[in-house]
């Protein structure tokens, strides 16, 4: 077993070793694959219970990695946002001093999350560019007409 | 909602299906030797530390290890160990269990994370490393970490 405290590290030298064999397309491919096979509960939660669906879904995971963060919710306005004091994930790759992280790892966030809420009727953003020092946000938006 | 790191322990077991999720990915679009390469490779980079203190110290340092690793997860196992040999049983693997509990699904090489993990750890120690028996449902193993005959 690896431990599940260890899965970031594995996580990032999973990535590069897709890259070796297939590039970036290679790892864009199976962060797609994850999204669909392995965010099923953000898209029930949202699909269940609107933008709120963002709030419990994150509160789960969040404090599950320990996570320095700020969440707020305005279901009125339809706007979720994380910010990111300090990644659990990006500050365990910076203190793994014997190892490099994957250079897109960040990135991961965007694609995954962009693929489960944009078809449910909200745009997501993610700001990446303070991503190396362990900080990032992510904000989500209902869109006019979305049912959800 | 504010939350600092301090406010929680780091133990998200949901992490265990994501790997999983990743070992199928792998065996399907590049065969199972990919699993293991894979494996090998991030083991060899990330164990490192752990290989050069076993080289130093024998297997006191892998016994601290797993005793920590699987504490962390509450994991049921028993082990024994001496100068020459490390058995570690596993009643049931906390990383299985968890994914069987959730619903997630649970790779068919994901018993390499044991194989290929523990070979890599020992690779260019004096100990080799064998699973000897492992259960694909609830991953109950035993797990053998051994002095090399020359």
């Amino acid at each position: 077993m690896i431990a599940c405290t260890d899965f970031i590290p594995a996580y990032s030298e999973l990535f590069k070793y897709l890259h070796s064999r297939g590039g970036k397309d290679e790892v864009e491919r199976f962060w797609n694959d994850l999204s669909d096979r392995f965010l099923g509960n953000l898209k029930q939660l949202v699909e269940e219970h609107g933008i709120l669906g963002c709030w419990l879904y994150w509160s789960h995971t969040l404090n599950e990695e320990a996570a320095d963060f700020t969440m707020q919710l305005d279901e009125d306005a339809g706007v979720f946002r994380i910010e990111m004091h300090r990644c659990p994930s990006m500050s365990r790759l910076m203190e793994t001093k014997h190892m490099e992280p994957y250079p897109d790892y960040c990135r991961h966030c965007d694609v995954l999350y962009r693929r489960v809420l944009e078809p449910l009727g909200y745009t997501c953003s993610v700001d990446l560019s303070e991503c190396r020092q362990a900080r990032c946000s992510l904000t989500v938006i209902r869109s006019e007409g979305s049912p959800h | 909602m504010r939350r600092t790191a301090a406010d929680n322990p780091y133990l998200h077991q949901d992490f265990h299906g994501a790997l999983s999720v990743g070992l199928e990915y792998l065996e399907r679009r590049f065969g199972p030797e990919s699993v293991r390469e894979y494996l090998w490779g991030f083991a060899k980079r990330f164990y490192a530390p752990l290989r050069a203190d076993v080289l130093a110290r024998g297997l006191a340092p892998l016994r601290e290890y797993l005793e920590r690793m699987y504490a962390a997860e509450n994991g049921r196992i028993s082990l024994t160990c001496s100068e020459d040999e490390l058995v570690l049983r596993v009643d049931e693997c906390p990383a299985v269990a968890h994914m069987r509990r959730h619903g997630l699904p649970v790779a068919p090489l994901f018993h390499e994370t044991a194989r290929t993990v523990n070979e890599a750890i020992c690779e260019g120690t004096p100990f080799c490393a064998e699973l000897l028996e492992y259960d694909h449902q609830t991953g109950r193993s035993v797990q053998v970490f051994r002095r090399r005959t020359k």
